[in-house]
This record gives C-alpha cells, structure tokens and sequence, in this order.
C-alpha cells in the first residue's frame, strides 16, 4: 500500500491536499448541517471559539491537541514502516490504566510522574506485542488484529477499572491520580501545557529517531521499498517490531497525557468516556499531518481546536458535538484519493 | 506484389514513443498474409513486444496506421482486437489460476461455465482441441497444469472466440522440448485452416524451422523482412544484433590474477520447483571481467539473486574469497568484499523516495564512517560522501537533496554503481548495468567496469547487451535455459558465434 | 450444575440472531472482496445503516421502508468507497477508515439532530419486525433469510456466468479486461452490493434485534466480519458459518455473566466475557490464516498499461 507522502512532484503539493482535504470537510460539514436545519456559520464560529476563543479554551485546545499528536505518531510511525497500525484506540485505554495504577506506589514529585509514564508506555508497547507475532509470524493483517485488541482492551481496561482502580468513594470513577503524578501546571496556570510540550517533545524523538538513527532509516527504507532494503541487507522484522512497540508506547503515553494531563478529571471515568476515540482521530491528524512530526504537531493542534469547540458548539450553537466527528470523517476520505484534488484543480485550470 | 486482402494484418509507419521519452517503435511497417507462420525476431528492447501490445490493442501507437484485413483500425482496449479477430498469448499467461481450463476458456463469453449448455461448449472444445492437437484437462484448475498446458489453454481460449490472427509472444521460453514440438505441430494446424500466426521469438532454430516468413526489428526499427528460403542463422543473426557504433574503450591486456569469485554446480529453483539455473559453475579472476551473455529470462536474475543472497540456493556453492557465500545475507556478503549492482536499479537499487544523501548509504547505515554522536548517522558526513561521489561519478542532480525518482536513468544507476564501488570490493557482479540507459551514461558505466577490472578487482557481467559483453569480458558464456553454455576466452568468441549461443546453437 | 434445556434453547436462538449481521456482512464483503476491494469502512456502513433504518421506519410510519433505506444506505456508502477506491484509484484503507471516523460521529449527531435525545432513541414505535416463534424466544425472519442470501451468494459465485467473471476482476483483471470484461463496472457493482448486506445489516440491528438505534449499536461487528471473511477463505457458506460462531461466542458470553455463580466469584466478570468474542476472532484468524488464499488482485486498484 502506498500512501501519499512529502517528496516527489510539487512541493507544495502534500500540503495542498491537505488544505483541500480540511475544506472538503467543512464544504460538506455544512451542507449536512444545513440539511439537517442548523446554521453553519454560527455552528464553525463556535467550533473555533471553544478551542481559540479565551485563555482557558486556548489550553483546553493544547490539552487536546496533547493526546492526538500522540496517537498521531503511532499510526505515522506505522505508515513509515508500510504498516496500517489502528491499534493506538486500545492502547490509549491501557496506557491511561497504567499511568493510574502507578498512583498505587507513593513516590516524590517529578519521579512519580516519569514513573507513571513508564508505565502508561509500556503498557501500550505490550498491547502491540500480539500485532507484531501474528504479523511476522502467522501473516495476519494489521488492520483486523489491531481492531480486535482495541475491543479487547476496552472490556478489560473497563474490567481493570472496577476491579483494581475503582474509587471506593465515587464508583462512576477510578481513583484520582496522585497529584504528586501529574503533570506540572507551570504555564497559563493549566496542566494542558506541559502535557503539550511533553506531546511535542515526544514527536521531536520520533523526528530523531525516524531521520537520525540507523534503525530509523532502516524502518523508512522498509516502509518505502521492502525489496530494495532487502537487497540492501535489511532484516524486514526488525523495523516492523520497532514500529509497533513505538507507536504502542506512544498511543500508552496518550493515555497516560489524558488522565495526568487535563484539567479534570485525572482519572478513567464509566465506559472509559474521557479517553474514547483518541486513537481513531489520531489516524486523521496522522493523514493530514503527512505522517511527519512536525505536519502531525501543525494538524494536531488543528484537530485540538476542532475538538475543543465541543462544549461551545454544543452549549451555544445548540448543535451536537459528534458534528466535528462527522467533519473529520470527510477529511480522512478526502485524503484517501489525492485524485479528487487533482481533478479539482484540473477544473479551476480550464 | 500481395493483394491488400491477403494481407490479415498490416501497419504503417507505427511509431511508439513511451511517456518517459523512450522510442520503442520509428516507422515500423509490418505485414502479415493470410495462412503463414511469421516469425517476429529481434534482442530485449528491440521493440517486439510494444509491436505486439499494439497489435492487441493493449497499448495505443503514438502515431501510423494498422489496418486489419483491408480496415483501418483504432483499438482502444484488448478486447477491441478480439473482436478484429486478433488474439494475444503473452509470455506470462493472462489466466486466472484458480478457475479450470474450461472457465478460462469461456470467460468474458456469454456462456456461463456452469450452465446447461456448458456441456455442449465443452464438447466442441474438446473437438476443437482435438483437431489442432491442443490436448488439456478441461477441468483441471489451470493452476494445476505444467506451463505447456496452460499455453494450450491459451490458445484453445483464443481460437474458441474465432480469432484469425494469432501473436504468440516468446511461446517456447518456458516450454519443454517436448512441448515445444507439440505446440509447432498445432501452429502448422492452425495455419493449414488458414489461420495466421505471429510467432515473437529470439530463438533462431525454431524461427528458421517454422516460420514462412520473418521480420527482424533492432531498436525499435525493422531491419529486414525475408522469406524462409533466403534466411540462414548467420543471416539472421547478423540482422538481430546488428553493428553499433564501437565506443571509444580501449581493454588493455591483463594478466588475470587469482581466482576471488566461485560458483560449483549451483542449482536454482522457481516457486513451482522448476530449475531455472541448472548445475552452474564458473571462476572469476582478478583483474578479469567474466560476460554471461543470453536473453533475458534464461536464468540470469535468478543467478544474480542468488549470489546476491536474495534468493535460496537448491544446490551447489558459492564461494567469495574461499569462504562460502551462499544463503548468507546481502549485508554478510558486501563485508565480505561484494559490490552488488541488481539489474532492477529503480526496484532493487534505489528507494525512489529517498533522496541521494540517503540512497548513497543504503546498506551502509551502520557503518563507522557515517556515525555520529551515539549511534545516530552523522548526515554531515553523508553529506560530504555524497557530494564526493557526485564529483568522481559525474552524476547529474540538481543536489544531494533531490529524491533518486528526480534523477535521470543514467544518474540513477550511476549512483547505485558509486555506492557499491565505494567500498572498494574486491568482487562486483553488474546485471544488466546498462539496460535503458543513453548512450553516454553506457559508456560512462562501461568505463567504470573496465577500470574496475584494471584495478585488480574480478567482475561477473550479466548483460543481454551482445555488444557490452563483447567490449568489456576477458572470459565470455552465454546463459541458455538455465545451463551456461560455450564458455570461452573472448578472443575465440565471435558475435557471430555467440548470436548462435543465444538462439540456443551450439555450434 | 445442570443446564436447563430451555437455557440452551434461549441460547440457541439468540445465537442465531446474533449470527445475521455478522454473516450478512461477511457474505457481502466475500462478494466485494472477489472482485478484488476490501471495504474497511463495513463498521461505519453497519452503523449508518441501522440509523438511516430507524430514521426512514420513523418517517414513513413503516419498518419495511426502514429496512429499504438502511439497506439502500449501504449501497450509498458502497458507492463512495467504490468511487474512491476503483475509479479514482485511491487508497481503500483510509477511505474505509473514513467512513468509519464519519459514522462514529454521524450516528450521535443524527440521532440527537432528528430525535432531540442523546446516545440513544428507544421510543421508535414502529420499528420492530414480525418474528418466528419459538418456544424459548423469538427468532428473527432474518436468519433464515442469511441462510438464503448466503446460499445465494454461492451460486452467484459458482453457478454464474456473473459469477465467474467477478472472481476473474480479483483474481486477474489483466485477464478479464483482455477478454473484453469491463473490470471497474463489474468491481464497482460488487462493492455497492457488499455495502447494501452491510448497511441491511445495520437495518437487521436496529430494526429487528433491537428494536431502535444506540451511537454504538455496531459494536465491532464490520470488523469482525471483516475477519470472517479471513476465516471463510472467502466462501459464503464458510462465512455464513462464522457468523454462526460469532454470534454464539457473543451469546455465551453474555448469558454467563448472568450466571451468578460467576458472577459471585469474580467481580464484573461481564467485562472479561464481553471481550471473548474478539479474543476468539483473533485466535480463529490467527489459525485460519496462511491456510486460505485470498483473491490476487486484493487490494490494489486496476490500471491498464
């Protein structure tokens, strides 16, 4: 499978498509709001209040933006590898059950935090484990065996919750986690900001990793031509196990982000609500961020913003939130045929 | 002077020019009369099968005229051509495997292969097999049956949609010789029912055997058209592989040093279990250049493959300086001293992608000269090789940065050839180093081998380039069906000689 | 303990409920992926389709135009997919997994945009479909309406001139395009009729099982089919006896977190027997594997020279 990547043609080309993608999405966003007899330009006016609107909705952005990038990487780092790993959705799950049951151990400030990391990232590195030996082993596609552990991760993080985190005082909650466990709030007074520069700074080691690493390069040179890397001498396995224990780790440290890292609630709520559906938009910020780091921060915080408009567009536009679901669904499919795009500028040309 | 009717199918001044600027065809006029066996003869590249996908509408000219029995024509799609009565059986068999004989038979026809009258339409397929001698099981799935039945399964689909030109591309290259006289019997069947035939081969024999006629094209242009009677394997020979301008590369007398390259009674096998190299050996020396000619498809990727540790070894070894190489990997193999230049430079050598800095380490990204603070690749450094190795190859780029897809054929493989030379191996196996390249960047490439030898270091050439292997080897052997034949010192080998070779005389 | 045979019986019957979706799907995505398309996207169609079914049932007052326009709301999606995925020449996973992205959020929106409620709309009076009785619990006319689509889809496959050319479009369309087969029309009609079982499916879900819609009525089936599909080797009957599998593994799990002996022993045990049917998927696919040949072309948009 080939996915559209930067290089080769125009330069601008990839981002072109990206902008175009993004405005397929609010084209026909809009026409089903229409249609369904909302009013469009209120409905965006206040999708991008909420995320950009004031200082508090600014960090709740970043807060969001936080987990996706996260979750971004996982599924670009896959693509690099010529993987389509979705597995990150089950990994979010179990990487923020991690990061809570580190709360169990007291620990110093700081310590307790990289602990509760450790954690959350090996706990997602190891949901990727069966992806990997039913892949290079069994021949299983990725695709299926990520799908089936996100489910699987669901009921059990769900099970683990009850059973191990839950919180003798509120049962529609696990325990809180430990303050000494969570991320600093040293910027605009919200915890959101260290949990995006810890987002960023993970991106930035996937950038190192990816371009500055003979195992990187060899993961890239697999993912663009098996046969010519190969030939070259490379083990086609080794940079498959690398793809999906980062990226697992990286979808773990999302979940970790999501529950030491937000404002509230520092814990997993009932039905895993505040960590739902993290690993599938990831995939979106992935595609429109070109599967590159630094596009993934750019769209990351672009996908934040859309996302932090929930509440305002719910609130005050009087429209359902799922609307910016709905939005980047069309994005995703825009992207899958770069054609569209060509054909559209085609007929601007005439 | 032959009557326009008589003539099934005709083209005029048919010239293809391929996107990347490729003339595969210039002012090709073909003709073919009604009831003869044509033989379409000509090297890889020459232009055969382009003239072919034309003809069965699967490629559209860029210009000239094809007229089918009398009609100008324009076909848009394959099944254009069926409809004029022109069927295509390609050297790769356009069946699908899993469906029997029969269903591939039927296929795309308004019969439905399970039906009621689908025992009636396997009847008289089986008469109609039976009359031209093209025995199959009908119900076999066709990937059960050996290729020789699976060509037949071709044919019989063919002439059961009544075509009346049938074009046959390199019918006998994965044949048995048993098979491939069963198939001439059926050819000479089909044209006594008045049926023509257009038979694409570079196999000389069964030209001069079968055919009433032959058309020989060379690089894209025919070089004659000659009736049986006038044709003889000299003739022939020295029509297809022609006289091209010599370059300018002087060889200068070597005396061969030790032996640095082995290879006893190596054996390969295809998927299907097939021996596609059969009990091959052969030296190289020192300062010597070793040319295995042939035409492609005779077994020469798979060798290559196989010494570059890509492709597993049914029998025999291969040794590199005295230690056994076979079945080691491709990074085991270039420390041992191998610069490995594969014939698919843009599938094998160079990840498109990519850009130079990146292409020139591939396979070397671990290594000491590129490493930087802890184990990261030190680009810095990439970047001065890279720079480097633009200077000494003259390769052609706008900089270190462009992707290897940007570059020209020529700067392609010259970086893929910088980079395994600049290990300084003492052992380089080139396949197919100049194939599509212009002629500058074959000269240039073929300079670079011959300094290569000059310096000391022994080279296996696989080239199906008659004039490379005759500029360039010290020891020439032509590869045919698997087996090297005619090995000898290139002073004894003649182009003559070996054009015979390759067409599978040995003389 | 002795199981009660009315409990095997009730089992029994919702097993086989439970089998619809899951086959309906997989028989149709077995079509599609024939012709040489795999259809990510089942998950969302399936959602989509069991809210368009309640939707149409509400408007029209009627649960049989419901079921047309779920129905019809596969081919809808189908069509899209197909369009990106054979005439555009675009990546069938990520449209797919567009789909999927754009129902996840379409489904909430919708229901809450059309019926004011959120997550969920339980109040359809007119959904709901005549069903068989049976001693334990109903049994849904769908089921043997699977057995007969499956049966269907078999000789479609392998009785048809149809039939025949559609495989030829997955296996080899260089082959079918040379003997005059239009490959993307045939590729294109195999996709559309996938995502109609998917989207029926979805109507079978909301309608029938049901009896209203919830934001995640879905609940992995596309993808389990999808995996059915592996397990079948790509054969209706096989998948039609996957669907069957799933769907009892779903069952059993169900019915033994009411089991209070379980319950008594393991606190919400529900949760681990919920994931059994995925962890069974996995470990059937992870066998089922390697054995089975999936069509050649899968996957890869056809281009003539």
């Amino acid at each position: 499978m080939k996915l559209p990547l930067i290089g080769g043609g125009r330069v601008l080309a990839p981002l072109e498509e990206s902008a175009f993608a993004a405005l397929m999405g609010f084209f026909f966003g809009g026409i089903l709001l229409v249609v369904l007899g909302y009013n469009p330009i209120l409905t965006y006016y206040y999708m991008f209040y909420g995320g950009l609107g004031s200082l508090s909705n600014v960090t709740d952005m970043l807060g969001n933006a936080a987990p996706l990038i996260l979750t971004a990487l996982t599924f670009a780092v896959g693509v690099r590898a010529g993987l389509f790993n979705i597995g990150a959705e089950g990994q979010v799950y179990v990487g923020a059950g991690g990061a809570i049951y580190a709360s169990y151990y007291f620990l110093p400030a700081g310590i307790h935090l990289g602990f509760a990391l450790v954690l959350a990232g090996a706990a997602g590195a190891l949901m990727a484990v069966p992806t990997y030996l039913l892949k290079a082993y069994r021949g299983v596609n990725e695709v299926i065996t990520t799908i089936m552990l996100n489910w699987t991760a669901y009921f059990g993080v769900l099970w683990v919750a009850i059973v191990l985190l839950a919180d003798p005082a509120r049962p529609e909650k696990t325990i809180s986690v430990a303050p000494t466990s969570r991320f600093p709030d040293f910027l605009l007074g919200s915890v959101s900001t260290s949990a995006l520069l810890f987002a960023i700074a993970v991106a930035a080691a996937f950038y190192v990793y990816l371009w500055l690493t003979p195992s990187g390069y060899e993961l890239r040179s697999v993912g663009l031509n098996p046969e010519a890397a190969r030939f070259s001498g490379i083990n086609p396995r080794k940079p498959l196990l690398s793809a999906l224990l980062l990226g697992g780790a990286s979808a773990g440290l999302a979940g970790a982000v999501q529950v030491a890292g937000r404002t509230t609630p520092f814990a997993l709520y009932t039905g895993l609500s505040n960590v739902l559906n993290y690993g599938y938009n990831g995939i979106g910020v992935a595609l429109i961020g070109r599967n590159h780091p630094l596009g993934i921060i750019v769209a990351g915080l672009f996908f934040g913003t859309l996302q932090a408009g929930f509440s305002t567009v719910q609130l005050y536009a009087r429209v359902p939130f799922e609307i910016i679901q709905v939005i980047e669904g069309i994005i995703i499919f825009t992207v899958a045929a770069p054609e569209l795009y060509r054909r559209f500028r085609g007929s601007l040309k005439k | 002077m032959a009557s326009p009717t008589k003539e099934l199918v005709k083209t005029s001044n048919l010239t293809k020019t391929y996107p990347d600027g490729t003339h595969a065809l210039t002012g090709v006029d073909f003709s073919v009369t009604k009831g003869e066996i044509h033989g379409l003869l000509g090297e890889n590249g020459a232009g055969k099968t382009t003239l072919s996908k034309i003809l069965s509408g699967i490629l559209k000219p860029t210009s000239g005229e094809i007229y089918i029995k009398g009609n100008l024509v324009r076909m848009k799609r394959p099944s254009d051509a069926l409809g004029l009565g022109i069927g295509m059986v390609h050297q790769h068999f356009a069946l699908v495997r899993p469906f029997s004989a029969f269903e591939n038979i039927v296929l795309g026809t308004d019969l439905n292969p399970t039906g009621e009258r689908a025992k009636e339409a396997k009847a008289s397929i089986a008469d109609l097999a039976k009359g031209v001698g093209l025995q199959v099981t009908l119900d076999s799935p066709v990937e059960s049956l050996a290729l020789g039945a699976q060509q037949r399964v071709e044919i019989l689909k063919m002439l059961y949609r009544n075509v009346d030109i049938l074009i046959l591309d390199e019918p006998t290259s994965s044949l048995t010789i048993k098979e491939t006289g069963e198939l001439f019997k059926s050819l000479l069947k089909l044209k006594e029912e008045g049926k023509c035939v257009i038979f694409i081969t570079h196999k000389l024999r069964e030209v001069m055997d079968f055919c009433d006629s032959i058309t020989v094209l060379r690089q894209g242009k025919v070089t004659g058209r000659i009736s049986k009677s006038e044709a003889s394997p000299i003739t022939l020979a020295t029509m297809m592989v022609g006289r091209t301008v010599e370059f300018e590369l002087k060889r200068s007398p070597m005396t061969p040093g030790e032996e640095v390259f082995t290879i006893d009674n190596l054996t390969l096998l295809d998927r299907e279990g097939k021996e596609v190299v059969k009990d091959l050996s052969l030296k190289v020396r020192r300062g010597e250049i070793f040319g295995i000619a042939g035409v492609e498809g005779n077994g020469q990727t798979e060798l290559a493959e196989a010494i570059a540790g890509i492709r597993r070894i049914a029998k025999g070894s291969i040794r590199l300086k005295g230690t056994e190489t076979g079945g080691k990997s491709s990074s085991v193999i270039r420390r041992h001293g191998a610069g490995l230049i594969p014939e698919d430079r843009r599938q094998m050598g160079l990840i498109l992608e990519m850009n130079l800095d990146e292409n020139v380490i591939l396979g070397k990204q671990r290594d000491l000269q590129f490493r930087g603070s802890l184990t990261s690749i030190a680009w810095r450094k990439v970047r001065q090789f890279t720079s480097d190795l633009m200077k000494k190859f003259e390769i052609t780029a706008k900089g270190p940065e462009s992707p290897a897809r940007s570059l020209s054929g020529g700067n392609q493989q010259k970086v893929v050839v910088s980079r395994e030379l600049s290990s300084d191996p003492d052992f380089i196996v080139a396949a197919q180093p100049t194939r599509g390249l212009d002629v500058a960047a074959t000269e240039y490439i073929r300079k670079l081998l011959l300094d290569s030898r000059g310096g000391g270091k022994a080279v296996l050439l696989i080239s199906a380039e008659l004039d490379e292997i005759l500029q360039l080897s010290d020891q020439i052997g032509v590869m045919y069906e698997g087996r090297l034949i005619g090995v000898g010192a290139a002073e004894t080998m003649s182009r003559e000689r070996i054009g015979l070779l390759m067409g599978g005389i040995v003389a | 303990m002795s199981l009660d045979f009315s409990i095997v019986g009730a089992i029994s019957v919702t097993g086989l409920n439970l089998m619809v979706p899951i086959a309906l799907t997989a028989i149709g995505e077995v079509f599609g992926e024939k012709a040489g398309v795999v259809n990510i996207g089942l998950e969302g169609t399936i959602l989509t389709g069991a809210w368009s079914a309640v939707y149409f049932s509400w408007l029209a007052q009627s649960p049989w135009v419901g079921l047309l326009g779920g129905a019809l709301t596969g081919t809808f999606f189908g069509a899209l997919h197909g369009y990106v995925a054979i005439w555009l020449k675009g990546d069938q996973i990520i449209s797919g997994v567009g789909i999927n992205i754009f129902a996840l959020g379409f489904v909430p929106f919708a229901i809450q945009a059309v019926w004011g409620v959120q997550g969920s709309f339980a109040k359809c009076s007119v959904c709901g479909v005549p069903e068989i009785s049976t001693p334990w619990s109903p049994l849904s006319y769908f089921v043997p309406l699977t057995i007969v689509v499956a049966v269907g889809f078999w000789y479609l496959l392998n009785r048809t001139r149809y039939g025949s050319i559609t495989k030829a479009t997955g296996e080899n369309p260089e082959a079918a395009d040379a003997v005059g087969i239009n490959v993307e029309r045939v590729r294109f009609l195999a996709v559309m009729i996938g995502a109609t079982l998917a989207g029926l499916s979805g109507a079978f879900l909301s309608i029938d099982y049901t009896g209203g819609i919830t934001k995640d009525i879905s609940a992995g089936r596309g993808f389990i089919a999808l995996a059915t599909v592996v397990f079948a080797g790509w054969k209706p009957m096989l998948a039609l006896a996957g669907g069957l599998l799933f769907g009892f593994a779903q069952e059993v799990s169900s019915f033994a977190t009411t089991l209070p002996a379980i319950g008594h022993t393991f606190p919400s045990v529900d949760y681990i027997f919920s994931a059994l049917p995925y962890v069974v998927t996995l470990i059937v696919v992870a066998t089922a594997v390697g054995r089975s040949r999936f069509p050649k072309a899968l996957g890869t948009p056809y281009r003539r020279e």
